[in-house]
């Protein structure tokens, strides 16, 4: 083939002799291959021709050899990644293997039933394999229907042996089997489809407060409904809990969320936030939970996502420190405000009952509300904007939520000093598993002074 | 007697503003060393009472330092700085290959400090890298050339000052930076 030859369209009047529609076939399936066999064949040109049977034949060849591998790839694809197709082939593969091998042996010990089953003289060789084969199958699925079996001493010890042969094929088996779909189970099943999973919510741990919380989430257009609750609570209570919510998508992955594999299964570093709740799983209605595991998977979720916004709750004020040194970026304490509201109820009675209505989900008006604040109201004065949302949406102004910048160590320190203490500090903190920076965190600015400036980092709180 | 001469004397930082005739004079008093290639010319911690000039090759200078390991804290020699002389180059490539910056300069002198204290503390280990060519000056052998020519000891006086004072805002910066990491580290 000379050198500038250039693959060229495929022009079946230069082809010789060639079979039109397989030729189309082809074309369509498998064009690359066609334009190279064009030019091979446009410059055999010296009148040489070629008998087109074969050519019919090599193309044929080609074409079925193209969708052959095709299959043969699909099926080393489901054999490589399904556990059902590999130990379905070799479940398959054992049954013939032991088949032909009882067919080998007891060839001459069948031939003689099998005849007489047959009621002829002298069986053939296919039905003594079929009744064989039969035998096989009957057997290792254990049902033994028993219309073939040994009659002669010999097979029943051939038989004896191969029985307990494949009594340990089928229970390797179904072990496997049976551990592939435990394995399934315990690590949540089906796959989730990772596109829905961005700006979600994890909750994980189940205690009473999951369904009141959830209740709330429900009825905020404002967030994501796509909810991920991770505990090892049944899934029937889990269910229960959560099949009444219209708005939320809530997906149950019944699993310990203290473990990595876990979160990241959860897409937890694109979540918009985590919560870790004392989880009640699996314990008695006496039993406390264990607030550890708590401070665990909050270790665990900051190590994995440090920029993820993770909130933990416990019950347990000494939990506090331990939880601050695990990055928690909130922390609720329950109860923590009970002595105080016991004691207003006492020294400044209506105060419980006005955070009682504040707090509670059901009430119609006279909750509060932190909301961003109108493009508008962005640099003014807090008279401007409290006087805003008074006037505009009959709404009271009470503060505001400030997301102030976290602390940089490494920009604190810029480049004072000597390079080789910085690197030092650099370098050990970060083997401690300490972040050189704190997140961001959020003040509360209640009621400032009516010049008081607001910025972008500025979410308004009122009061409905 | 040194065989290093005045004009190489001059090009240390130290003595760049004596005169030629001022820096032979300082030749008089030098003691002619050479090193190898490992050998540690200063260990921090200890005291001395002389400066090292040195005319040729590379010297690495190290500090000992607690750090935390797998294994629980540990001591570790943490280099700080190399410096090379240019004129004349090293005569042979370092004996490892530099973690941190080689500074270049024509010639320089280490332990300054020790022209001004009696017992000057060594604060960094100081090793050669290369084969050294260095000399040594006494602070007894500089007192007397001051105690000669009170004009020697305002300019070099004047260096070491500078050097001394440069330090300790290195050290209060370091103190500011290790407080903050330790405040830093107890609150996470």
């Amino acid at each position: 083939m000379p050198a500038d030859t250039q693959p060229a369209e495929l022009d079946s009047a230069k082809v010789h002799g060639f079979d039109v529609d397989l030729f189309s076939n082809f074309r369509e399936t498998f064009l690359p291959v066609a334009k190279v066999v064009a030019v091979v064949q446009v410059d055999s040109g010296d009148g040489e021709r070629r008998d087109p049977r074969k050519w019919r034949n090599w193309l044929r060849w080609r074409f079925y050899r193209h969708h052959t591998l095709a299959v043969w790839r699909s099926f080393a694809s489901a054999y490589s990644t399904n556990d059902f197709v590999k130990y379905g082939v070799w479940a398959g593969l054992l049954i013939v293997a032991s088949s032909l091998i009882q067919f080998s042996i007891q060839y001459d010990l069948f031939a003689g039933d099998v005849a007489s089953d047959l009621g002829v003289e002298q069986a053939s060789w296919t039905d003594t394999l079929l009744h064989t084969v039969w035998y096989s199958v009957v057997t290792i699925t254990t049902v033994g229907y028993g219309d073939v079996s040994p009659t002669s001493n010999l097979g029943k010890v051939v038989g004896i042996i191969f029985l307990i042969l494949n009594f340990g094929v089928i229970t390797v088996l179904s072990g496997t089997v049976a551990s592939v779909l435990v394995a399934a189970r315990l690590t949540g099943g089906a796959t989730v489809d990772e596109d829905k999973y961005k700006a979600h919510t994890i909750i994980c741990g189940w205690n009473q407060f999951v369904q009141p919380l959830l209740k709330i989430v429900d009825a905020d257009t404002s967030v994501s409904p796509v909810v991920i609750v991770i505990n090892e609570t049944s899934e029937d209570i889990v269910g229960r809990a959560i099949h009444t919510f219209k708005r939320l998508d809530v997906m149950h992955v019944k699993d310990n969320y203290t473990r990595e594999e876990v979160l990241k299964k959860a897409f937890m570093e694109r979540a918009a936030t985590v919560i870790f709740v004392p989880d009640t799983s699996g314990l008695l209605p006496t039993e406390s939970p264990d607030e550890q595991k708590t401070i665990l998977a909050v270790l665990t979720a900051k190590g994995l996502a440090p920029a993820v916004n993770v909130v933990a709750h416990t019950t347990d004020p000494e939990n506090v420190s331990h939880l601050q040194r695990a990055a928690a970026n909130e922390i609720v304490v329950t109860d923590a405000y009970t002595a105080n509201l016991l004691a207003n109820h006492i020294v400044n009675p209506g105060m419980p009952q006005f955070v009682n209505h504040v707090f509670d989900p059901t009430s119609q008006n006279g909750r509060i509300k932190a909301l961003e604040l109108p493009q508008e109201m962005i640099g003014e004065s807090h008279r401007k904007v409290f006087a805003y949302y008074k006037l505009s949406h009959n709404q009271l102004l009470l503060g505001y939520a400030v997301r102030v910048s976290g602390f940089d160590l490494g920009a604190a320190m810029g480049e004072s000093g000597s390079g080789f203490i910085r690197d030092m500090i650099n370098e050990q903190l970060e083997q401690s598993g300490v972040s050189l920076s704190t997140d961001e965190k959020v003040v509360i600015q209640i009621n400032p002074d009516d010049s008081y400036v607001v910025d972008a980092k500025h979410r308004a709180l009122v009061l409905d | 007697m040194s065989h290093f001469t005045a004009e190489q004397v001059k090009k240390i930082n130290h003595f760049r503003s004596l005169t030629l005739e001022q820096c032979e004079r300082i030749t008089t008093v030098l003691e002619d060393h050479e090193a190898r290639p490992g050998d540690q010319l200063l260990a921090e911690g200890d005291f001395g009472d002389t400066m090292i000039l040195v005319f040729q090759g590379q010297i690495e200078v190290t500090k000992n330092i607690s750090v935390r390991t797998p294994t629980g804290l540990a001591k570790s020699r943490r280099a700080i700085i190399r410096l090379e002389t240019t004129d004349p180059p090293p005569s042979a490539p370092p004996l490892t290959a530099p973690k941190t910056f080689v500074v270049k300069v024509p010639a320089f002198g280490i332990g300054e400090f020790a022209l001004v204290l009696e017992k000057a503390i060594r604060t960094a280990n100081v090793n050669a890298m290369t084969p050294l060519s260095y000399g040594i000056l006494k602070l007894a052998d500089f007192a007397t050339l001051v105690e000669g020519d009170g004009t020697i000891g305002g300019p070099v006086y004047y260096e070491v000052a500078k050097a001394a004072v440069t330090s300790l805002a290195q050290a209060s910066a370091d103190i500011s930076n290790l407080t903050q990491a330790f405040f830093f580290s107890l609150s996470r």
